[in-house]
């Protein structure tokens, strides 16, 4: 274990924060597209 | 042709990755060096492998309009390079969030990272030019050749790592990662690529549609004399 990184839970997060986000907001841009054509 | 196949490998996709994304995060060792940051692995590493399926997809389509001139290929090169570009730009913020912590910077000019970048610009500036032409037949085949020509740098990213001296990781595979490791990484990936599917399914079939209404549109009459401004 000597030498792993400690902690950066915070980094986790936000980056699958952004890959859920993005996911989820161009689902809504689909659906929304969906809906006006 | 019923659109409920692409609704259920979205749904399966989105189970996959929350599957693979939970024993990702909270049943999986901590990596040996990066420690819990590297649990970011199960986000980026499916992220980069669907987008540039996604991209190869969108290379084969732009030949598939090249040769064929049929609406069907140019929305389908439309579809896969916005769904690509998306993953794309996802991949890109990940990686700057994964390289703080185990790089110290958010950002280096390293060559995955830089062809990475040149990726984003370059199918982005085809989805710009689309949107810049009015002429269908013109804009299939200039965003075509576009995609082709883009498609080009897309090799380099996967073989980035091989060809240059790079700080970014080897090939995430059973090979270079831990067998606890590969399972969700498996389940993620085929969950993004099921999600992916999805996506540019639905975004063919809107591409199509307006294509086809585009082709059936009248043209308008030309004007019987130029427009002036009267002062």
């Amino acid at each position: 274990m000597t030498g792993m990184i400690q902690g950066g839970w915070e980094f986790v997060w936000v980056a699958y924060g952004v890959t859920w986000g993005g996911l989820l907001w161009y689902a809504v841009r689909l659906r929304t597209m969906e809906r006006e054509s | 042709m019923s659109k409920r196949w692409e609704s259920w490998t979205g749904l399966v996709g989105l189970a996959l990755i929350v599957g693979g994304h939970y024993v990702g995060l909270f049943v999986a060792p901590p990596e040996a060096m990066m420690g819990d940051v590297g649990r970011i692995l199960y986000a980026h590493v499916p992220t980069a492998w669907v987008g540039l399926v996604a991209y190869l997809a969108a290379f084969i389509a732009a030949i598939g309009a090249m040769v064929t001139g049929r609406a069907t290929w140019d929305a389908l090169v439309e579809a896969t390079v916005e769904v690509g570009l998306l993953l794309n730009v996802l991949l890109l913020i990940q990686g700057s969030v994964w390289a703080k912590p185990t790089w110290g910077v958010y950002w280096t000019w390293d060559p995955r990272l830089t062809t990475s970048a040149i990726m984003v610009v370059s199918f982005g500036a085809v989805l710009a030019l689309r949107r810049q032409i009015d002429d269908p037949v013109r804009r299939l085949t200039l965003s075509s050749v576009a995609t082709i020509i883009a498609f080009v740098n897309v090799p380099v990213v996967y073989m980035s790592v091989r060809w240059w001296r790079t700080i970014h990781q080897d090939f995430s595979s059973p090979e270079t990662v831990s067998s606890a490791m590969v399972t969700p990484l498996r389940t993620a990936a085929f969950g993004m690529l099921f999600l992916a599917t999805s996506f540019v399914v639905r975004r063919w079939r809107l591409g199509l549609k307006a294509l086809e209404a585009e082709f059936e549109a009248p043209d308008l009459p030309e004007p019987v004399a130029p427009l002036r401004i009267e002062e």
